[in-house]
């Protein structure tokens, strides 16, 4: 039996980092993960966005952490992560996405965002060739940008190693025993394990663990397919996203990475539920038609290589963020949706904060308060 | 221009018009439909781009889609010069950094999604996709046929050179091109079959649909019931320091340039590996005209067949076994090569290196097999096959049965009640087979009358002087019982046709017969052009390993148009007659190191991923500072992130690992995602297609 005073379970977009700041933090740290290697989950399907832009106050608390993390991560320990800050920006073609979004702008802006309503001229010239026809401007947030989600893990896992923190590759958590409202022994196909704080952080496969100790829990993944193209020569600034759905899908948004790649990705109508993440005909045909009517000069650039992954959803589009009653030393960090590699290194500092200090920080409670499992999951997050 | 006008063995064919294009805005002229590379060398120009990374010229490595190395710009888009034909007025430029993307701001046309269906969806018309589709279209199934290439016939059309194998399974004797246009025309002939040439699979998708990227301009969708991987095999690189100038690529690259292209490539090559496509590559540069200046090869022994060995040797290029090739060095090109011997560690010894002044190196080290398709239909849960050099590489003649067994096979899981006759089985097993024990011949037996000798002694599936012989007199003796089996003459019925001279693709059979007690005439097969060469006039005659046996006297030539080889007669003496078969072409001069070896040793600084330009010292490095263990995580330091998808660097990564000091056992391989090729965002959507613009 190996003992710890952490175990994660999913050296993902949450785990890796916050493997991370528990080992800086002192604890004994290890974590076990079913793939090769880290970030083969879901960081790997991820395709790098990172804003602080959302329409809740908890996302935007982590987000904003996560942001000075990865700045820092490039800024302070000169470790290249492809970090740029170009910004996100989402399109308004007809009024009512306006109005939704300046309506939004209120909250966000209350919430001490750098962000702002910019006129059809602004956007064409942070996105010089987009469509002019119909446009009607958008909001922009020039703090936000994007990152390679691999360079980013890759990082976390590097530093964390060097922490001291014990990642165990290849090892599938197969079972786990509870004795007095704690979680005393975990079974993977290699070993048992024990450690005084259990972390959840399956991602995809989170509601399997949960359930390994009898509790429920609403994270059901989504699959997604994403694209990336060719590099050429900057030509565009920010992430865009086009929130307007159609007859066969939702949103979709895209961004051209610091190499010069196009990174995209878009939410099929209807969603594709499941664990099957091959690829499917149909994404290509879909996701590009709605790329070259937004943005006509797409149709040059090649598209290198497709993947599919998942949102590991739940009903809200929030995620779920504290230890379930009843076990003690249980810590939920799942159900990310479609912002995990956002999410996770903001998530992580305040996790093992938390972990290590056995509570929240003042300013961070309301983060476990907001997105507690006994919530009412009502409602969805409108830019999930 | 460095265009072949002449050739041995191949037709100009019919005069390709000629069209008008610049490079970088200079004038050039080509031929219409020509792939830009090959327009391009033919203007002397073989650099192509310089690395985004670092500004290293670029130039060619597969020249076959593969690679993405041969990338430029045609009319403001970035495109792979290998695969765009040439069209009149085309603007071709250098890349120097990242590419613009064209401000091409027209409001986007209407898109549409093209889908067919098929039983069958046949991945690539080399031999084996073409006996597959026919064999399958035989038995009613419809399919469709998606080949990358204009020419059907897959590495068929790269080969200049008469087949092995046996005549009546798989036209051997005949030479590669024209085989591709026999089994063309065949599969051509079935209605149930739908041909897409100059169209590749870019990617198979869980829903039984593949996408194909038609013409390269427009995206089709097949969806199927089942498929066959007949997609061939690619070339594997080489990590060695200097392995990225310009003028270091391929072998097949090279057969490309040279024999389908006929466009004089370089003036004087060096060739790294002695397997058959090395070994045929010498061959194809000296029949264009093209120096050989050695082989190299790091086993004790040549990796290809002997007859094809001993004829290279005989024609005055030099092989040099356990030997490895040090650097390739030069200023932004090839200019000169330096090679070593290996210590039983195949550790070089710096101290036996030879420096040889050349403008091109090409890799022959092996080819690997595509069958990525094959891989993720399986774990797709597709009924799927596949076949030829996708499934092992081995030859043609092979591959043709493979392409109709997997065809039967496949024909059984779909329901049908076939079954696959033994002996088919057994012919493939039988061709694929390496090649058996070198055997000693004993002394021929001269006479009056003609009579065959065999300068084949190492056993290899082969055939075509016995079945050509119109007195049956050549046999296979048993010893395997197979076609491995060596061929004997038997009885005394020679009529001295030299059919079996002419047949030979080893180019191993003279004929001789006594004219007096001290003279002979002997009859030999020459693959040159002999047209120069006059009656009465003396030449330097070489035994099977190249060694001078005397001068003799040239007294009739005679070309056999079937096999286009020349048949030369010539008198010397009795003694020494059975022991002559070949006339050496190139100069020594042409194969003489410099004086003193030149160069640097940096193996760390050899490039594994081509496109990212990814040396191996990096990835050694990464390796063993992040535990890495999963190839996947290399993209981290870009390898495998490139153009070409990791088809090129991943053969090499094993041995990288190795390197770092991890089995590659331990390994996780590097996950299988579409698109296979790169595609244009428009074309993928069939932007503005209208059935009329086909
Ligand atoms: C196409 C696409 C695009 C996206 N784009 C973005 C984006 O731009 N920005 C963004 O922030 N997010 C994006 N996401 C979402 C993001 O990828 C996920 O939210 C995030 O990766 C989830 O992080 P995680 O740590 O919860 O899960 P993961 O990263 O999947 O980590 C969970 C780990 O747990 C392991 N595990 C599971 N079960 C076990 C077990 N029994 N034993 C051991 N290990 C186990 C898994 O193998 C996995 O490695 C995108 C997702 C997709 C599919
Ligand atoms: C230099 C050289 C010399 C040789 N000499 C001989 C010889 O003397 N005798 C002999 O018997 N054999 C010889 N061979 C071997 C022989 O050519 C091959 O074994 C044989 O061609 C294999 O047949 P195949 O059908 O499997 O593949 P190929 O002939 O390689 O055909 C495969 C086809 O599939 C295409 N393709 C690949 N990917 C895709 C895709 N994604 N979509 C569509 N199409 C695709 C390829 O471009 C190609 O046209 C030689 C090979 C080489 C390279
Ligand atoms: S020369 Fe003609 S007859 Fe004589 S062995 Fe050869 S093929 Fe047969
Ligand atoms: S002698 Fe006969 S068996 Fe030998 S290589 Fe020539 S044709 Fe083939
Ligand atoms: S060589 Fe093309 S990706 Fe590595």
């Amino acid at each position: 039996m190996i003992t710890s005073d952490v175990l994660i379970i999913g050296a993902g977009s949450v785990g890796v980092p916050l493997a991370l700041y528990c080992a800086e933090r002192g604890l004994s740290t290890v974590v076990l993960e079913k793939n090769a290697s880290w970030g083969r989950g879901q960081n790997r399907a991820a395709i790098g966005g990172i804003r602080a832009t959302h329409s809740d106050p908890a996302k935007i608390k982590i987000s904003q952490e996560s942001i000075r993390v990865v700045r820092a991560l490039q800024e302070e320990r000169n470790i290249d992560v492809e970090w740029r800050s170009g910004g996100y920006m989402f399109v308004a073609y007809d009024p009512e996405r306006e109005k939704a979004f300046r309506d939004l702008l209120v909250i966000q802006k209350a919430a001490g965002l750098d962000i702002d309503w910019i006129g059809p001229d602004r956007v064409r010239e942070l996105a010089p060739g987009i469509r002019a026809d119909g446009l009607l401007g958008g909001t922009y947030s020039p703090g936000d940008g994007y990152a390679s989600p691999l360079m980013v893990n890759s990082a976390f896992h590097r530093l964390a190693m060097q922490a001291g923190a014990d990642f165990r590759f290849g090892e599938n958590v197969l079972s786990m025993r509870t004795e007095n409202d704690r979680i005393i022994a975990i079974k993977t196909d290699k070993g048992d394990y024990s450690a005084a704080t259990v972390v959840n952080a399956a991602g995809a496969d989170a509601a399997e663990i949960a359930s390994m100790v009898d509790l429920e829990i609403p994270v059901h993944p989504d699959c997604h397919e994403a694209g990336v193209t060719e590099p050429v020569a900057r030509f565009m600034e920010p992430m865009i996203v086009d929130i307007r759905p159609d007859h066969e899908s939702g949103n979709y948004y895209f961004y051209q990475a610091e190499t010069g790649q196009i990174v995209f990705c878009i939410t099929p109508k209807p969603q594709a539920w499941g664990k099957d993440t091959d690829n499917t005909s149909g994404f290509l045909p879909l996701v590009l038609r709605r790329m070259i009517e937004l943005y006509p000069r797409l149709r040059n650039i090649k598209v290198r290589r497709t993947w599919r992954g998942m949102y590991p959803m739940t009903p809200d589009g929030l995620p779920i963020v504290n230890r379930p009653r009843g076990l003690d030393n249980f810590m939920l960090a799942v159900g990310m949706c479609g912002q995990g590699f956002m999410l996770g290194p903001g998530l992580g500092r305040i996790l093992a904060q938390t972990i290590a200090d056995g509570a929240p920080a003042p300013a961070d409670a309301h983060v476990f308060e907001e997105l507690t499992l006994y919530r009412k999951f009502e409602g969805m997050e409108m830019l999930k | 221009m460095n265009r072949i006008i002449e050739h041995p063995v191949i037709d100009q064919g019919q005069a390709k018009p000629e069209v008008h294009f610049t490079f970088d805005g200079s004038p050039l002229t080509g031929f219409r439909g020509e792939a830009i590379s090959s327009a391009l060398f033919a203007a002397g120009i073989k650099k192509f781009s310089e690395h985004v990374k670092d500004g290293t010229p670029q130039g060619i490595f597969c020249a076959n889609g593969q690679c993405s190395q041969c990338s430029l710009i045609v009319d403001g888009v970035l495109r792979k010069a290998c695969v765009t034909l040439l069209r009149d007025g085309m603007d071709l430029r250098t890349v120097r950094g990242l590419p613009e993307l064209p401000a091409d701001d027209r409001p986007a046309a209407s898109t549409r999604i093209r889908r067919i269906a098929a039983e069958v969806l046949i991945i690539g018309g080399g031999p084996s996709g073409l006996a597959a589709a026919a064999e399958l279209a035989e038995r009613g199934f419809s399919v469709v046929l998606a080949d990358d290439k204009a020419d059907l016939g897959g590495k068929l059309v790269l080969q200049t050179h008469k087949f092995f194998g046996s005549e009546e399974d798989c036209y051997a004797g005949t030479r590669g091109y024209d085989i591709a246009k026999i089994l063309e025309k065949k599969v051509r002939a079935y209605p149930n079959v739908r041909i897409l040439a100059n169209s590749p699979v870019v990617g198979i998708y869980k829903d039984r649909a593949a996408g194909v990227y038609e013409n390269y301009e427009h995206y089709l969708l097949v969806d199927f019931q089942a498929l066959v991987v007949a997609a061939g095999a690619r070339e594997r690189s080489l990590v060695f320091p200097g392995n990225d100038l310009v003028g270091v690529y391929g072998a097949g690259a090279f057969q490309t340039l040279v024999n389908r292209d006929l466009v004089r490539a370089a003036s004087k090559v060096f060739v790294i590996g002695s397997g058959n496509v090395g070994l045929i590559g010498s061959y194809h540069a000296l029949q264009a005209g093209i120096q050989v200046a050695g082989i190299c090869e790091i086993l004790p022994k040549v990796n290809g067949y002997k007859v094809h060995a001993d004829k290279i040797v005989r024609m005055g290029v030099p092989i040099y076994l356990n030997t490895t090739v040090l650097s390739v060095e030069g200023d932004g090109k090839v200019e000169r090569v330096t090679i070593a011997v290996v210590d039983k560690d195949w550790n070089p010894l710096l101290d036996t290196a030879r420096t040889f002044e050349v403008d091109t190196v090409l890799v022959a080290t092996g080819l690997s097999p595509c069958d990525e398709f094959y891989r993720q239909a399986v774990s797709f849960g597709f009924t799927a096959v596949k076949a030829g050099d996708a499934e092992e590489i081995a030859e043609a003649s092979s591959a043709m049965f493979g392409g109709k067994i997997a065809a039967l096979a496949l024909a059984k899981m779909l329901g049908r009640d076939v079954s696959i006759d033994q002996a088919w089985l057994d012919k493939r097993e039988v061709l694929k087979s390496r090649p058996g024990d070198t055997v000693c011949r004993d002394e021929p037996v001269m006479g009056q009358t003609w009579k065959p000798v065999f300068f084949c002694n190492e056993e290899i599936p082969c055939n075509p002087c016995a079945t050509v012989c119109p007195t049956h007199s050549i046999l296979l003796s048993p010893r395997k019982g197979s076609l491995l089996d060596l061929p004997y003459f038997q009885g005394e019925n020679c009529k001295g046709c030299s059919a079996c001279v002419a047949a030979c693709p080893g180019l191993a059979v003279s004929l001789v017969r006594l004219v007096d007690d001290v003279h002979a005439e002997v009859q030999i097969p020459f693959e040159f052009d002999a047209s120069g060469y006059q009656a009465g006039q003396k030449l330097g005659l070489l035994d099977q390993d190249g060694g001078f046996v005397e001068e003799g006297e040239l007294l009739k030539k005679f070309y056999n148009k079937k096999y286009r080889t020349w048949v030369l007669t010539f008198r010397m003496s009795a003694a020494n007659s059975p022991k002559a078969i070949g006339v050496r072409i190139q100069p020594e001069e042409a194969t003489r190191p410099l004086r003193e070896p030149r160069f640097s040793y940096l193996p760390d600084e050899a490039i594994v991923c081509r496109c990212e330009r990814v040396f191996v010292g990096e990835i050694v490095d990464y390796i063993k500072a992040n535990n890495v263990r999963d190839v996947n995580q290399l993209k981290t330091i870009r390898v495998g992130m490139g153009a070409c998808g990791s088809k090129t660097c991943s053969t090499l990564l094993p041995q990288i690992f190795r390197k770092a000091g991890v089995e590659p056992a331990a390994i996780t391989p590097g996950s299988l995602r579409p698109l296979m090729l790169e595609a244009g965002m428009g074309d993928l959507v069939n932007e503005g297609y209208t059935e009329a613009a086909e």
